[in-house]
């Protein structure tokens, strides 16, 4: 097998502050494929945005960071050392959630756009303007030799997303990570931004890592899913395997939480009990043995590894869901009333009982 | 996208909400206004959940702060309980007013930092003394268990809660007066998938146990499906369709709707993708478009929705009705 695109090994982040070291990263590990899509799903605090912050090395100076990155065989940690400039923003790019804080508001889209290409490339100016223009067609922003002299507030936040997308395109990156792309816009526009996405990522060849809290996107569009919880991947797998045959039990959960368009109206939901964990002095478990169903001894005494296949479908559980020996420890937290974590238990749809 | 028109207005003696021709504008100098809302007719009948979904700049909030006078309403009624709430002297309206509460999106700004929880889900009974309503001041506690917060954190305050948990705190408040009416605007969005679905249910419940009717605001499909009786899709201002929660999502008509539930990632299967593909962006609300308000992007546009406002129609005998000159033939159902 060839060598993948990225490799991330053993990735760990923590933030010291007063309160407390957060550990927001514990051991992340992940390849991904040239010209993959791979999506990585969770909730709030789950890690997924100090992921591409890490690969974008974007963390502030008080993070410390341990693990390997590494992209097309060159360590990329070593890179952020060396202060390497010419790597973020040509080969790995990155676009963010709110396109109007991510642009310049007093400098005009295309003057934004042309500076990358002037800094990174060495074009001329008005290359590099012409370059901008030409980039802003190719996003699908209509009449672009008029957008290149507007400024970011005379543009609609879908437009404006787009501006941000030609801005991480400039230099041809090889690999773009896009950090909830489509979460500050309507969805008639998320479909446009999405469609957007899949075709220059298909024309350039390029590898995505496409960050987002709503799981029906992360199914629509990628290869592969990966989901986070309290800072490590507790499942990954190719897309239709992780929505049809969910291993973790928080995977499990959280499809079942979601109201579903094709059910009827006051169908009754089954939140996942609880809340997400503390990050600061994390108990060495199972993170989501507090509020999972299937939660054994084991479960509150040691971290689980990952297992499974190797590249296929791998998770993070000692009880995996839809396995046997899931429908026995979840049957007998049943019987018992109450998880070894104390969480009452009556019954449970999921988990392939 | 016309929507004007009275026909989906119901004659039932149940109808604890009327909001008739409602029309709301705001100026934005030279003369120039934002059309805010205009013209939109509907009812809500006693412990029913009305869900208003649409796309931001549909007006969806306007309407709903129009409703508790949030904001001036330039014409229109809402009446409820034989008031025009519309028309009402402040005080007369001060006093209907807890009757009619509100739930806003982001639950920890809708909250007062400096004060305590158990003093933010109480103010409204400081204010109205104890006779009114089921619950007093002493009974607080009661009233955080119910909507499930241990009220040993009563003296804490709103940073020292998670979002799902200031989403509870918030719905105690709006309890606390014995509303009959909720208005919920948005009041999930800004939580987390896991935590939704308990602020979902919670919700659900409290309507159970206390008799309330919702309204209930949205720009998710699913979510608003999940809670509502009866939906309203707006764009622009204007109603395009409104009906019973179910039927609406099997024989989506109109056009907008149609894009709508096939621009979700996961679309409704009732659509065909292509549905989605409408053009554009959402027009200036300053300058709408004359004739149906959707005309600029709606694929079966012809000329006369670019002259004619259509007026919203009923669907034979369904609790069903779409403001649409085109409206889009579904096999099923009809």
């Amino acid at each position: 097998m060839s060598e993948p695109q990225l490799s991330v090994r053993d990735l760990s982040v923590r933030f010291p502050t007063t309160r407390g070291v957060v550990r927001a990263l514990n051991g992340v590990s992940f390849d991904l494929e040239k010209g993959q899509m791979l999506g990585i799903v969770g909730e709030s605090g789950s890690g997924k945005s100090v992921t591409a912050k890490t690969l974008m090395n974007l963390l502030p100076r008080t993070a410390e960071i341990e693990g390997e990155v590494t992209f097309e065989g060159k360590d990329v940690r070593a890179l952020a050392a060396s202060g390497q400039k010419h790597f973020w923003g040509v080969e790995m790019t990155m676009v963010f959630q709110d396109p109007m804080t991510s642009l310049n508001p007093v400098k005009k889209c295309g003057e934004q756009i042309a500076e990358t290409l002037r800094y990174h490339m060495g074009r001329s100016r008005r290359d590099a303007l012409a370059e901008a223009e030409d980039l802003l067609g190719q996003v699908g922003l209509p009449d672009p030799a008029k957008r290149v002299d507007q400024y970011p507030h005379e543009l609609s936040g879908g437009l404006r997303q787009r501006v941000v997308i030609a801005m991480a395109l400039a230099c041809e990156p090889s690999l773009l990570i896009a950090d909830e792309p489509t979460t500050a816009v309507d969805v008639t526009v998320q479909r446009h931004l999405l469609n957007l996405l899949d075709k220059l990522r298909e024309e350039r060849g390029m590898s995505m890592i496409l960050i987002t809290h709503d799981l029906g996107v992360a199914r629509g569009r990628c290869d592969d899913v990966a989901v986070m919880y309290a800072g490590r991947i507790v499942e990954r797998s190719n897309t239709e395997n992780l929505f049809s045959d969910s291993r973790h039990p928080y995977t499990d959960a959280l499809l079942r939480s979601i109201p579903r368009i094709d059910q009827p109206s006051h169908t009754r939901l089954d939140p996942i009990p609880g809340r997400p964990p503390e990050l600061i002095n994390p108990p060495e478990q199972c993170a989501y043995a507090p509020r999972c169903r299937f939660a054994q001894a084991d479960c509150m005494e040691a971290v689980p590894e990952s297992q499974g296949v190797k590249g296929m479908h791998e998770f993070a559980c000692f009880h995996p869901a839809n396995t046997d020996r899931g429908r026995e420890a979840l049957a007998s937290n049943v019987a018992a009333g109450e998880t070894a974590a104390g969480l009452p238990v009556t019954g449970y749809a999921g988990g392939g009982t | 996208m016309a929507g004007s028109g009275h026909a989906p207005l119901r004659d039932d003696p149940n109808i604890i909400l009327q909001v008739k021709d409602l029309e709301v504008e705001f100026p934005v100098g030279k003369g120039a206004v934002v059309h805010a809302v205009s013209g939109i007719s509907f009812d809500v009948a006693e412990g029913e959940t009305l869900g208003i979904v649409g796309e931001s700049g549909c007006g969806k909030s306007t309407v709903a702060k129009s409703i508790i006078r949030l904001n001036s309403i330039k014409s229109g009624s809402v009446e409820y309980q034989g008031h025009d709430l519309a028309q009402l002297e402040a005080e007369p309206l001060r006093r209907i007013r807890p009757d009619l509460q509100m739930i806003f999106q982001d639950p920890i700004s809708s909250l007062n930092p400096r004060r305590k929880i158990r003093d933010v889900i109480s103010e409204g009974l400081a204010v109205w003394g104890d006779e009114r309503g089921s619950w007093s001041r002493d009974r607080i506690e009661e009233l955080m268990l119910a909507v499930g917060i241990d009220p040993k954190y009563g003296d804490r305050r709103a940073h020292q809660f998670s979002g799902g948990q200031c989403q509870r705190i918030g719905i105690a408040r709006a309890l606390a007066l014995d509303p009959k009416v909720i208005i919920c605007d948005e009041p999930v969005s800004a939580l987390d998938v896991s935590v939704q679905a308990q602020v979902l249910n919670l919700l659900e419940d409290m309507k159970k146990r206390y008799g309330l009717t919702l309204l209930f605001i949205s720009h998710d499909l699913s979510v608003v499906k999940n809670v509502s009786d009866r939906i309203i899709v707006m764009y622009l201002g204007k109603a395009c369709e409104i009906g019973n929660a179910d039927e609406l999502y099997q024989n989506p008509r109109h056009p907008y709707t149609r894009a709508l539930l096939a621009s979700i990632p996961e679309p409704a299967p009732t659509v065909d993708p292509s549905d989605g593909d409408i053009d554009g962006e959402l027009p200036s609300a300053i300058t709408p478009p004359d004739g149906c308000r959707f005309n600029t992007r709606c694929q079966h546009a012809t000329d006369i929705c670019f002259t004619d406002e259509p007026q919203m129609q009923r669907i034979g005998d369904e609790d069903h009705y779409f403001a649409c000159h085109h409206p889009v033939e579904v096999s099923v159902g009809l």
